[in-house]
């Protein structure tokens, strides 16, 4: 799939970018009809924009290596080796196992023992008639206000 | 925390000692090994909030998801700079990602700190690594003056601190946040303890930033290379927000008068940002000034003081990190393609 997506990748790259932004990226491959792949011929000539740091013109890394993985340009060895690495610590130990261990974490603040504690709670005092809630915060007879003559 | 700690110094031999063929690899995966580690800092042991083997270095549950959100952010930083860096000569390239894993160091022992002053100097150390990144491998020669009003208002922002800290120790004897949480309510009543009081924000107002000392965010998060402009976006920035959490326990009760200037600068701060992000066409500056948005309404939260604001506070730091990093990412991605940052 990666390969037939790297046929196109000249095209599309030269189609949508040349005609949203004008001449910015043209890819500079001949047409290979060994490719067989269906090929727009080019839309603009190549402007210096187009041109790396060394002043070449912009060639697509899908040439050299159909199964350019983005992490390294010349050693394709190396290339896929940094994306199975990246790949397997990256989702498979980071997210995936690290997700499993905070998933299984103990409950945090003890929320959850504090909703059921709560229904538990209510429960019990509807069946004994008794209010959710008292009133009053503090027992009311340990109050002791100065007398109104103050 | 050691568990963490030592295996991020270790990069540095990593990082140097690693073949100039596998550089890239091996960074990658020492530091998403870290970041899977520092996990397991998540599971709260403790019920009086501070978990800690010795008296200098320990976690709570205000910095461990910031310390987690640092751990996860440097392979994201390595992933994303490697296409642009690759191309240098090896030690620069090998530079590069020590000044990267540095950050990484100075960062985890700032939140993982109990005294305020290790704090400070942790603060202070990580504008050394940050400055260098945006002026050597920024891409625009605007990246000096960036690299100026970064490093100016930052410093201009903390010496008042170092003052107000060194006073607090004067006063309370000591400068640990274990025991600071548990001291008396101070008596700040005079024109002297106000500016105290200024002093103690001023330094994390400016990092956070605040609305009206602003202006070295848009400069620094757009000259910077993809890297800088990630670490800055999705960490520096909560260290200040980190910071002023830890200070305003002890800041009561003045903060009931002191704190509406910043309310009000802050709130006018999201709204005025918010319609200048319309006006960018600059992709990375739109990105930049959305952060100054989002973290005005951070300093919202937290100065009015109240547990819900905290809360709020903590869980926007931790989503802005991982959203606005992975928007610089995607920027640099689109500029890596196009050679163009221009909207239009």
């Amino acid at each position: 799939m990666a390969s037939r997506l790297s046929r196109f990748w000249p095209t599309l790259s030269r189609v949508r970018l040349s005609s949203a932004l004008g001449s910015r990226c043209v890819s500079q491959t001949p047409n290979s009809s060994a490719s067989g792949a269906a090929v727009a011929s080019d839309l603009q000539p190549v402007s210096p924009a187009a041109q790396d740091s060394h002043g070449h013109a912009e060639v697509s890394p899908f040439e050299k290596n159909p199964d350019f993985h983005g992490f390294h340009h010349h050693d394709s060895f190396v290339d896929e080796w940094n994306m199975r690495l990246a790949f397997f610590f990256g989702i498979s130990v980071a997210i995936v196992v690290g997700g499993t261990f905070i998933h299984y974490l103990p409950d945090h603040g003890m929320r959850q023992w504090s909703r059921r504690e709560a229904e538990r709670l209510i429960k019990q005092r509807e069946a004994e008639g008794l209010h959710l809630m008292t009133e009053n915060y503090y027992d009311p007879s340990t109050i002791v206000l100065p007398s109104s003559g103050e | 925390m050691l568990k963490v700690l030592i295996p991020t110094i270790m990069l540095f031999p990593t990082i140097w000692l690693a073949s100039p063929k596998w550089l890239w690899t091996t960074t990658t995966a020492h530091s998403l090994l870290i970041a899977s580690i520092s996990l397991m800092w998540l599971k709260w042991t403790s019920e009086a909030g501070w978990t800690s083997s010795n008296m200098y270095l320990a976690t709570d549950p205000l910095s461990t998801p910031l310390l987690v959100l640092t751990c996860w952010l440097l392979p994201l930083m390595i992933l994303a700079s490697q296409n642009h860096i690759s191309p240098e000569p090896i030690s620069r390239q090998r530079s590069y990602i020590t000044l990267l894993a540095s950050l990484q160091t100075f960062l985890i022992m700032a939140f993982g700190a109990t005294e305020i002053i290790m704090f400070y100097i942790m603060f202070e150390a990580t504008l050394i690594p940050t400055l260098i990144i945006i002026t050597r491998w920024g891409n625009q020669t605007e990246r000096l003056n960036a690299g100026t009003y970064f490093l100016f208002y930052t410093l201009a922002g903390s010496l008042p601190l170092l003052v107000a800290l060194l006073l607090l120790q004067q006063s309370t004897g000591t400068l640990s946040m274990l025991v600071l949480q548990y001291s008396q309510p101070l008596q700040l009543n005079s024109w002297g303890h106000m500016i105290w009081w200024a002093g103690c924000l001023i330094a994390f107002l400016v990092k956070m930033p605040l609305y009206g000392v602003h202006l070295w965010l848009p400069k620094a998060h757009v000259e910077a290379p993809v890297a800088g402009s990630m670490v800055l976006a999705a960490v520096l920035l909560k260290l200040g927000g980190y910071g002023m959490m830890r200070m305003m326990v002890m800041l009561d009760p003045l903060s009931k008068e002191l704190a509406y200037p910043f309310i009000i600068l802050a709130l006018w701060g999201i709204i005025m940002t918010g319609l200048i992000c319309l006006r960018q066409t600059d992709l990375k500056s739109l990105i930049a000034y959305s952060s100054v948005s989002h973290m005005g309404l951070v300093t919202g939260g937290i100065v009015i003081q109240t547990p819900w604001g905290f809360s709020g506070a903590i869980i926007l730091m931790i989503a802005h990190g991982l959203v606005s990093s992975a928007l610089f990412c995607l920027a640099n991605t689109a500029y890596e393609r196009t050679h163009s940052r221009t909207m239009m």
